[in-house]
């Protein structure tokens, strides 16, 4: 820990304790909890979707209590299976929902 | 809020085990946070005074999404579950549906071929609704205008076959 008070540091708050982590632990513990780096496919598919595409499933009734929630009815579905075909777009509908969502 | 994301694909189906997906998962929520929890660091000290360090195990990695989405709105999308191997496939449903019981913070947005769809209503427990998706006529043509739209050689185009794609390709689609 001689380095922890050293410029090349973060620092934050854990549960009770001030913790100190140097800058290239960080991205062995990152590695160390999975060594896959699956963003590729992502950033393919936000550059080829279009705009509004897909937009009906924000509608449906099963994604909007998906999304909000619906405890008070003693159904709550946390997930959301969009299933069909290859090909319809189901990698890209969900993309969709995400940008609505953020 | 926090969005996590994979893509399986069955190219990569060997390196995409339950506990790399799940560490992607959770590596991706820790980055969208900006900080590393203390107990996740404890762990990652610990194992290192392993011989060769420990390997992270299923269980291990649902405890601590259990315990950062405390208190952080999460939303896990896994797309083309389909695409991973059947055995590792109830495995990582497995967990997910640990995550959920533990996680009330935590939403899960799956999408996969509909023969699965057995597989993740059983596995999550009953905490999953399905939607059918079906390719739309209207979507196909927002969908064929953005792409003409962006035709490299517009010159080549004339009204007459921009009528006849804009008239054939929605109609053989809706066919299928």
């Amino acid at each position: 820990m001689s380095r922890a008070f050293t410029d090349n540091i973060n620092s934050f708050n854990g549960s009770n304790n001030l913790f100190f982590i140097s800058t290239d632990e960080e991205p062995k513990i990152l590695a160390w909890l999975s060594p896959l780096e699956p963003q590729v496919r992502h950033q393919d598919i936000c550059e080829q979707r279009v705009e509004s595409v897909g937009n009906w499933l924000l509608e449906t009734k099963e994604f909007k209590d998906w999304y909000n929630g619906s405890e008070n009815d003693g159904s709550d579905h946390a997930a959301l299976f969009c299933y069909g075909e290859p090909g319809v777009g189901k990698s890209y509908i969900w993309y969709e929902r995400l940008q609505a969502g953020n | 809020m926090v969005v996590a994301c994979f893509y399986y694909d069955f190219a990569s189906r060997e390196a995409q085990t339950p506990t790399n997906m799940l560490g992607s998962l959770l590596k991706q929520l820790l980055s969208g946070l900006g900080e590393i929890p203390a107990e996740i660091v404890e762990k990652f000290r610990d194992q290192k005074k392993a011989i060769g360090g420990r390997r992270l195990q299923l269980p291990d990695i649902v405890k601590m999404w259990v315990s950062v989405t405390s208190s952080q709105r999460t939303f896990i999308c896994i797309d083309a579950l389909d695409e991973c191997v059947p055995s590792h496939r109830l495995e990582v449903l497995g967990a997910l549906g640990q995550i959920l019981r533990g996680s009330p913070n935590t939403r899960i947005f799956i999408t996969g071929r509909s023969h699965i769809r057995g597989a993740v209503e059983r596995e999550l427990g009953g905490r999953a609704a399905s939607v059918l998706i079906v390719s739309r006529e209207d979507d196909i043509v927002t969908y064929l205008r953005a792409r003409l739209g962006k035709d490299t050689t517009p010159e080549a185009m004339d009204s007459f076959l921009e009528n006849d794609i804009m008239k054939s390709i929605p109609e053989e689609i809706s066919e299928m």
